[in-house]
């Protein structure tokens, strides 16, 4: 058994082509969300017309330049600002009105491109605080009776990369499990190795369990190799006890693992395997919170979706890794995962064979 | 080495149906029996497709008989299976072994699956591909992977060897080098060898009986010699002769079963005959009391293929 499954482990090692998929693969997805800055504020270029006729212009302008994310300019004429911003050049036009007037207050006009939803919000309220402060200073009020002081309350901040890290980690292990064994064991059986190994002595479900077993190696290695790369070199977090989000990754396989021999059960060559193995895995990829929550699908297919493996394990390892909880928090995922496995080794000792031949 | 009495494998009323593709079932050994000694070379000769393989496996404990039983030194091929399996090498028709393992690794791990085992070094030796230890099965030759193949059946030290097709697919030169690895497993190391085959001359050459198996059913079992002298003419004498021939002497001569005139490299007479020490004494003195002279004499033995050509009425290719 032990040199089974040091000779299961060596010919992992050298099947370079399915190591690349296995290791490099998922690692580019870390690589790539790690380059993107999703907490970057939006940069607003702002066109401010009038601001050389109007007496409070100055002062408007040099409050608009201290906002960081703000990119302020100042055009002679509304027409210009106008088309600017219908051509999406700025985001925002402020226009000056020339006069202030001895009653009532002066309108500052605010136009804005209705489609810039992520910036507009922020922009909109920047400048009103802006005018509110010019609003205070003309009133003659220097030291304001009331401040707003911000506090975070959460401690941490959490951001999409540590969001999306546990999902790679669970993309990573389904997609070697599901298709990387479906596709081995397609080909050991149409090769006849299975077959020759049921002409020995040894007993079929020793080989297989070699097989499981440096799947799993194989699996704690990626997952090691990817929050390692997010954690270390892309400054991603996780809050809660990665050995418990190991736990996780090692019972989850054990689903994936299943219906990969599913899958090699089904399909008669192993490129029908390759097929198939996706066929199973890119819809949970996509459907099952790896990139997404699952919350934000349609009431109707979120339903759907919780009933999938990748579902509650993708959600106990967030309560892990995300909301730094252990994973005594996740007995409801872990019960669901722990009925998949039972029924994935159920659905895999229905469809396997070791010959072409029943 | 000839077969001793002792009996190594027995088969008996053996019967394998599959469901056919368009419904019904399909019977792909229907009603096999027959007995191997210790010692034999047992040979299986039939086209593809004519049971062979389904025989070997049900033997081998692979397959499930539909009826019938098979033992292999006395041990049951479906109750005693386990057992059974530690004292067999099993070759099987274009199988492959792991991709990823050298030939060291690859016997080293199967002789880990056997009670005891040989050592890799000794096996590979024996194959003459000791100095390929470290290299993967992709890249060996066909002869080479073939020979790897049954010496991975050998790790076991096994007393009866199963071969399935073992030359299909190799050149003349390797398919020769594998018989000499056939003898040498069975004269040498006094193993029971029982394979199959579609190459007559393979059967003839190697084989101290051989079944003729045909859709299923095995038409006749006996040593390649004994076959042949089963067939109503198990020679041909063809001559050269000039000058005319008179056909009713030569069909009276002792043994002729039919005079044929015929152009065949150079030779216009052809006697089929039942045995050729029969009918050349008789038709030398022919030749020389008629006057008729006779320039050239070949004889043709028959082949198994001409066996089975009798036997089932289509070649051995069809």
């Amino acid at each position: 058994m032990r040199k089974l499954f040091v000779a299961s482990m060596k010919m992992l090692y050298r099947d370079r082509q399915s190591l690349f998929w296995a290791l490099a693969f998922p690692v580019i997805f870390v690589v790539v969300f790690g380059l993107f800055d999703f907490n970057q504020a939006p940069n607003v270029r702002i066109d401010v017309v009038g601001a050389d006729r109007a007496p409070i212009g100055p002062a408007l302008v040099q409050g608009l330049d201290r906002v960081d994310s703000f990119d302020v300019h100042r055009t002679a004429s509304e027409g210009i600002a106008r088309k600017d911003l219908a051509e999406g050049d700025v985001d925002v036009v402020l226009a000056v009105p020339a006069q202030t007037p001895a009653a009532g207050p002066a309108g500052i006009e605010v136009l804005y491109n209705r489609s810039n939803f992520t910036s507009n919000q922020f922009a909109l309220t920047t400048i009103r605080q802006v005018v509110d402060g010019m609003n205070l200073r003309a009133a003659g009020v220097s030291r304001p009776a009331l401040v707003v002081e911000a506090k975070a309350v959460q401690a941490k901040t959490v951001d999409y990369y540590d969001f999306i890290l546990p999902g790679l980690v669970a993309m990573g292990v389904m997609n070697i499990s599901i298709v990387g064994m479906g596709v081995a064991v397609a080909r050991y059986r149409e090769q006849r190795i299975l077959k020759r190994i049921l002409a020995t002595p040894l007993r079929p479900i020793r080989f297989l369990a070699a097989q499981v077993l440096a799947r799993l190696v194989l699996s704690v290695v990626q997952s090691a190799l990817i929050l390692g790369v997010g954690v270390f070199a892309f400054g991603g977090h996780v809050y809660g006890n990665v050995l418990w989000l190991f736990v996780l990754v090692v019972l989850g396989n054990l689903v994936f693992l299943n219906l990969g021999f599913a899958v090699a059960g089904r399909a008669s060559t192993p490129d029908a395997a390759q097929g198939l193995g996706q066929a199973v895995a890119l819809p949970m990829m996509f459907f099952s919170g790896v990139f997404f929550p699952v919350e934000t699908l349609p009431k109707v297919v979120e339903t759907l979706v919780r009933y999938l493996p990748l579902t509650p394990l993708l959600d106990a390892m967030r309560t892990v890794a995300v909301d730094g909880k252990s994973i005594t928090a996740t007995g409801a995922q872990l019960l669901q995962v722990g009925i998949w496995v039972l029924v994935s080794f159920w659905l895999a000792t229905r469809l396997f064979r070791f010959s072409e031949t029943r | 080495m000839i077969g001793s009495d002792e009996v190594t494998v027995e088969v008996s009323g053996l019967v394998k149906e599959f469901p056919a593709p368009g419904g019904g079932t399909l019977r792909a050994v229907d009603g096999v029996s027959f007995e191997v000694h210790r010692g034999e070379v047992f040979g299986f000769l039939g086209p593809n497709g004519a049971g062979k393989t389904t025989t070997l496996e049900i033997i081998e404990g692979l397959q499930e008989p539909t009826s019938g039983t098979a033992s292999v030194l006395g041990l049951d091929s479906v109750h005693d299976r386990e057992r059974m399996k530690a004292r067999i090498g099993v070759q099987l028709q274009a199988g492959a072994y792991f991709r990823y393992l050298t030939l060291e690794e690859i016997l080293d791990l199967f002789g880990s699956f056997y009670p005891k085992a040989l050592p890799p070094a000794e096996l590979l030796e024996k194959v003459g591909l000791l100095d390929k230890r470290r290299a993967l099965v992709g890249e060996l030759s066909g002869g080479q992977a073939q020979r790897f193949s049954i010496v991975a059946a050998m790790v076991n030290d096994p007393e009866v060897v199963f071969l399935d097709e073992p030359t299909t697919g190799l050149d003349p030169q390797a398919r020769r080098n594998l018989w000499d690895l056939v003898e040498f497993i069975n004269r040498q190391e006094g193993k029971t060898v029982v394979m199959t085959t579609h190459y007559m001359e393979e059967a003839q050459v190697l084989c101290d009986r051989v079944a003729i198996i045909d859709h299923g059913r095995i038409q006749a079992l006996d040593t390649p010699l004994g076959l042949v002298r089963r067939l109503p003419s198990a020679y041909r004498i063809v001559f050269q002769a000039s000058g005319g021939v008179d056909e009713a002497a030569l069909a009276r001569l002792p043994g002729v079963r039919r005079v044929t005139p015929v152009q065949l490299n150079g030779f216009n007479w052809e006697l089929a005959v039942r045995r050729a020490a029969e009918t050349l004494p008789a038709f030398v003195e022919w030749s020389e009391s008629n006057g008729v002279k006779v320039e050239d004499v070949q004889v043709i033995p028959a082949t198994l293929e001409d066996v089975f050509l009798t036997l089932t009425g289509h070649t051995l290719r069809e």
